[in-house]
């Protein structure tokens, strides 16, 4: 009877089916915005940038990052690293990560699945994973082109420097994602998982953005956020013990979500 | 062999102050079509989710193919063919994709048996799901639940969404499951959808069981509205007291019963008199059934008791 059960990463292989229009739309949108915004890179004069950085409020190049946007590592950092790409990867990762378990679930469309002859669990995970391959996917859209870019361009910033910057980038999106799948895995509710998520990641992008500027060094040693940019890892390379941290999130959500989905009443 | 394929003892789910399940007893045999009756919210569907796992009773017990229904996991839903009440589908996958699919959960169990399905219910495989009408909708539902020859199929709802013509070919499908050796336990809120096909009936109101019985009892008891037209008026006193017969009204000389059980003690007093006119029209089961939930819950449980 072992043989009525389905075959490992068949719940993977239909969300990733299910996946592949959106997938396809994100790495356009994504490859196109990278392209624009380091593209036009060398025409800006770093002059014009800097003079422009002069004008604003101290309060905002700190939160921004400004202060080295005169260099190749610093304006990729401020601008696709540091500001576009955690934004829209987010976006992309919450609003999946809870509609391919909560959403579905509140929709009904979750059902044959769960009545399947397949774990709760390993619906969960197996979703989740396609959540991870998802974002994975997309950061390495933004990886290749801002690699391809920097080669062109012959920009002044080391490629490992890059998938330094990349890892960070993939692992705070994935941390979100995963949040906001947990949350609605938990509770059932898509609203309750975006709300949290974004919450999360709102306040994270928050405490990194206020705390160097009210000298508060509490708020950068818990925020994902710094934990990604703090190093600075377009300058410095890989920073293994920031990494750490960033992958912490998105294990501990698992466990939540594994521990609250196989738990509770689903479809209610 | 364990001959009982659902069990359900004092089976009690709350949905926070909300008991939707009272206290349900339950018991279908291997191999019968067992009917589950009762109007929408009176808890057949939860009672359903229990058996399938998906809810997790407060107190109780509930048994499907010998194990509950958290302990049998995926290896005792590999057993069960599930229609859902309200089936939700989206996407732009195709009803063959998703059926395919469906299989593929299955580890391929029923993947052979979409086609056929699907050609005897004219559901065509091609067409996306999302735009699919609620009648093809439920052609899906039905092709996974029988693709893959269950032992036991749990069937909500089944009837609802197809026309008179798909309800025929769907009983069919459903007796011809039971005679290859499959049982059968399918909700329904109107009982003449089911009753052609059903062996034993339970019916259920708010969360208890307050009825199980052979739908030819039932039946029986819900007897026959008999009218009968004679050529003169007719002495009231010639059908008091016949056996079987209740609210026995005479107008003229038409007379109007509720007959019960034979109809030989009507038949030989009628023979006595000039009659032109007849007609017996089975009652409506639904009209027994609102007997049950006329009655008081309280009122039937003290009955029960001081049997």
């Amino acid at each position: 009877m072992a043989a009525d059960t389905a075959a490992p990463a068949t719940v993977f292989g239909g969300v990733m089916t299910d996946q592949r229009r959106s997938l396809v739309l994100w790495s356009l949108a994504l490859a196109a915005i990278a392209t624009m915004y380091i593209g036009i890179y060398p025409v800006m004069g770093v002059e014009d940038m800097s003079a422009m950085v002069d004008d604003l409020p101290d309060a905002m190049v700190n939160a921004f990052g400004y202060d080295e946007i005169g260099t190749p590592a610093g304006y990729i950092t401020s601008t696709v690293y540091g500001l576009l790409g955690p934004i829209l990867l987010s976006v992309f990762a919450i609003a999946t990560g809870t509609r391919l378990v909560a959403g579905q679930e509140e929709d009904g469309t979750l059902e044959l699945e769960l009545t399947a002859p397949v774990g709760r669990a390993r619906v969960l995970l197996e979703r989740l994973a396609a959540l991870w391959l998802n974002v994975t996917l997309l950061v390495g859209v933004v990886t290749v082109v801002t690699v391809v870019l920097v080669i062109l361009l012959d920009l002044d910033v080391a490629i490992g420097n890059v998938l330094a910057g990349s890892a960070g980038l993939l692992l705070l999106v994935v941390g979100f994602g995963t949040v906001g799948l947990a949350v609605g895995a938990v509770t059932g509710r898509r609203a309750i998982g975006l709300g949290v998520a974004a919450g999360f990641a709102v306040v994270a992008f928050m405490l990194d953005a206020i705390g160097p500027t009210v000298e508060a060094e509490w708020m950068t040693a818990i925020s994902p956020f710094s934990w990604f940019l703090e190093g600075r890892p377009l300058f410095t390379g890989v920073d293994w013990a920031d990494l750490a941290l960033l992958a912490a999130v998105p294990v501990v959500a698992t466990i939540v979500a594994v521990v609250g989905f196989t738990r509770r009443d689903l479809l209610t | 062999m364990n001959d009982v394929v659902i069990r359900t003892e004092g089976l009690v789910k709350d949905y926070g102050a909300v008991r939707a399940l009272a206290g349900l007893d339950l018991e279908v045999d291997r191999g019968e079509i067992f009917g589950f009756l009762g109007p929408n919210g009176a808890g057949k569907s939860t009672t359903i989710r229990v058996l399938l796992d998906l809810l997790r009773p407060t107190a109780g017990r509930a048994e499907v193919l010998g194990s509950t229904p958290a302990a049998g996991g995926p290896a005792l839903r590999a057993r069960l063919g599930y229609l859902p009440g309200e089936l939700a589908m989206s996407g732009r996958r195709t009803a063959g994709q998703l059926l395919r699919y469906l299989a593929r959960l299955r580890g391929g169990a029923g993947s052979d048996g979409i086609g056929p399905l699907a050609e005897r219910f004219g559901l065509d495989l091609d067409r996306p799901i999302r735009g699919l009408s609620k009648g093809n909708k439920q052609k899906v539902g039905v092709v996974q639940a029988f693709m893959h020859r269950p032992e036991l199929l749990i069937l909500d709802e089944p009837t609802s969404g197809l026309d008179p013509l798909l309800q025929r070919e769907f009983l069919d499908l459903v007796t011809e499951a039971r005679d290859a050796g499959a049982t059968v336990f399918m909700s329904s809120h109107v009982l003449s959808e089911i009753e052609d096909v059903a062996g034993r009936v339970a019916i259920i109101r708010d969360g208890v069981v307050v009825d199980t019985d052979d739908v030819r009892t039932l039946r029986q008891r819900a007897g026959q509205l008999i009218e009968l037209r004679f050529a003169d008026r007719i002495d009231p006193g010639t059908f008091a007291g016949l056996p079987g017969l209740e609210d026995v009204t005479i107008d003229g000389s038409t007379l109007r019963c509720l007959l019960r059980g034979e109809p030989d003690a009507l038949l030989k007093a009628a023979a006595s008199h000039h009659v032109v006119a007849w007609s017996a029209q089975d009652r409506e089961l639904e009209d027994l059934f609102l007997d049950f939930y006329r009655a008081p819950v309280d009122d039937r449980r003290a009955r029960e008791v001081t049997h």
